[in-house]
């Protein structure tokens, strides 16, 4: 599913070279749920940008759902994203358009058929416990209830794997729970997920495969 | 998924707000202002056209001739090319025309001791003979003609006016592509506005990898919605110009030019005009530029 091998990223600040990822390589296969951990700047949001061809690495080779990432020409960089679903911290719904509207929205731009709109944007709404809030706008949400906004847009379209960049991060504790259950029935779902996430309790709530993250490096791989 | 894309470009219009009615009223200047230039000139070429078809060269005879010779005159000047027909003009029939002419002081012709106006042929030349050059290579011949005293009338003014309306054009052209280029700038700063409002959805768009062309085609088109709505009233304001001008400019310009009747533009050109509007707005909304991939 995904495959990483001696990947670099170095920034250049002037004349500066930092690097945000060092020699990292991992493997994670289909059906995994897999917490990446580590503290704020360690590389975690990097590392997720590569995944999904948002920026490119220094150095490495990156495999993601069988696409060579690195090298993929612009249409396929689209084909690629069309299998993965990604959520944010902050989580970037669309501030004008009701939840069914954001929800819907990616179907529409996806080319899905008007007929099945509807009903995939509730399917989705009713996995996160969103369904009675449809009508609601973005500012009329808590925190928790826009996070799992995000998440329906993110599964509308069933993804084969979820890429969930700290998304309880601003979340206080009951409503981060609630989250994490929603990723773990995602999960259940058989979608795979690589959970990113810089709070110890939320990676020891989710009790699998960490992959420890630290200045850019991979330094531990256990569960 | 198209009439998805034109509800996501009327929704980027409104948010381009001031700016974007700042476009249309720019491309609705530069669409009026060759509009305008471009029915003068349509007018122009009615009456072009029309004095064209009226050409006539006079060639003054040394003397009248007999029944037999004008005949004979006449036969060999419609032979010549660049002659549709000739018509002989007697002495008595000049003198005749003149009195007519004179209406009711036609009685000073009577106290003239002898007819003074000469013989003439009056000479139609073809279209090609309307020509300048074809003018101007009639008249040499028939100036050679030993029986010719004088050869008068030809197609200068007319050409004048042709190239009065060729330099109108001109202007008109000119006019509408310094304010087209600024229509096409207003719409890229418009476009751009909404590009930077429009970042998020963007980002989501190529975050679950909708294709390029989805994403940047509501911009194209709402650049294209400000060109066909500045063309459309454009071609509103030209009309309304017509229909307020033309009963009091009729009369001057049928004294002037002898045109009957003031034209609208025909229907192809108000075509084009809306397509150039819709044009110069796609081109506006084609050329903002926002975050490229990596």
């Amino acid at each position: 599913m995904i495959e990483l091998h001696r990947v670099w990223r170095v920034f250049s600040v002037g004349p500066v070279k930092v690097p945000a990822l060092s020699d990292v390589s991992f493997r994670i296969a289909k059906g995994e749920f897999v917490t990446l951990h580590g503290a704020s700047g360690a590389g975690k949001t990097t590392l997720l940008r590569l995944l999904y061809r948002d920026d490119l690495p220094t150095e490495g080779e990156i495999q993601v759902l069988d696409y060579d990432v690195p090298k993929l020409a612009r249409r396929q960089v689209a084909e690629l994203r069309r299998s993965i679903g990604v959520v944010f911290q902050d989580a970037k719904l669309l501030p004008g358009r009701t939840v069914y509207e954001n929800v819907a929205f990616v179907l529409r731009v996806l080319g899905t058929p008007r007929r099945e709109i509807t009903p995939r944007v509730f399917d989705a709404l009713r996995a996160v416990g969103m369904s009675s809030r449809a009508q609601a706008y973005p500012t009329q949400l808590s925190q928790g209830e826009a996070q799992r906004a995000a998440l329906a847009r993110a599964i509308a379209r069933k993804p084969l794997l979820l890429l969930a960049d700290e998304p309880t991060g601003n979340l206080d504790e009951a409503m981060a729970a609630e989250v994490i259950d929603v990723i773990k029935d995602i999960w259940a779902g058989g979608t795979t997920v690589l959970f990113a996430t810089h709070q110890s309790t939320v990676a020891a709530v989710l009790r699998q495969r960490t992959l420890a993250l630290q200045a850019g490096r991979i330094v531990k791989d256990e569960g | 998924m198209l009439g998805f894309l034109i509800g996501e470009a009327l929704r980027d219009l409104r948010r381009a707000g001031r700016v974007a009615v700042s476009a249309i009223l720019l491309i609705t200047l530069s669409l009026a202002a060759l509009g305008g230039f471009w029915l003068v000139s349509s007018n122009l070429g009615q009456a072009t056209d029309h004095w064209r078809n009226r050409v006539r060269i006079i060639v003054f005879l040394k003397r009248d001739a007999g029944g037999m010779e004008s005949q004979a005159l006449v036969e060999r000047v419609t032979a010549m090319a660049g002659v549709a027909s000739v018509r002989y003009v007697g002495k008595a029939e000049a003198l005749g025309t003149l009195k007519q002419v004179l209406g009711k002081d036609a009685s000073v012709a009577d106290q003239l001791p002898a007819n003074p106006l000469p013989a003439s042929l009056e000479v139609t030349p073809t279209a090609e003979g309307a020509t300048p050059q074809g003018a101007r290579t009639l008249i040499a011949q028939l100036t050679a003609l030993p029986e010719a005293e004088e050869v008068g009338g030809g197609s200068e003014w007319i050409e004048r006016l042709a190239q009065g309306r060729r330099l109108l054009n001109l202007i008109g052209f000119g006019i509408g592509a310094v304010l087209a280029l600024a229509a096409i700038l207003t719409v890229t700063t418009a476009t751009t506005l909404v590009l930077h409002q429009r970042r998020q959805e963007m980002e989501i768009m190529r975050l679950v990898g909708a294709p390029e062309v989805v994403v940047r085609l509501p911009l194209l088109l709402q650049g294209m919605m400000q060109g066909l709505l500045g063309a459309m009233i454009a071609i509103w304001v030209l009309i309304g110009g017509y229909t307020l001008a033309s009963p009091s400019l009729e009369p001057l310009v049928h004294q002037t030019l002898g045109v009957e009747r003031l034209t609208f533009l025909p229907p192809d050109n108000v075509v084009m005009l809306m397509v150039a509007g819709t044009v110069l707005g796609g081109l506006g909304g084609l050329l903002a530029r926002g975050r490229r991939e990596p």
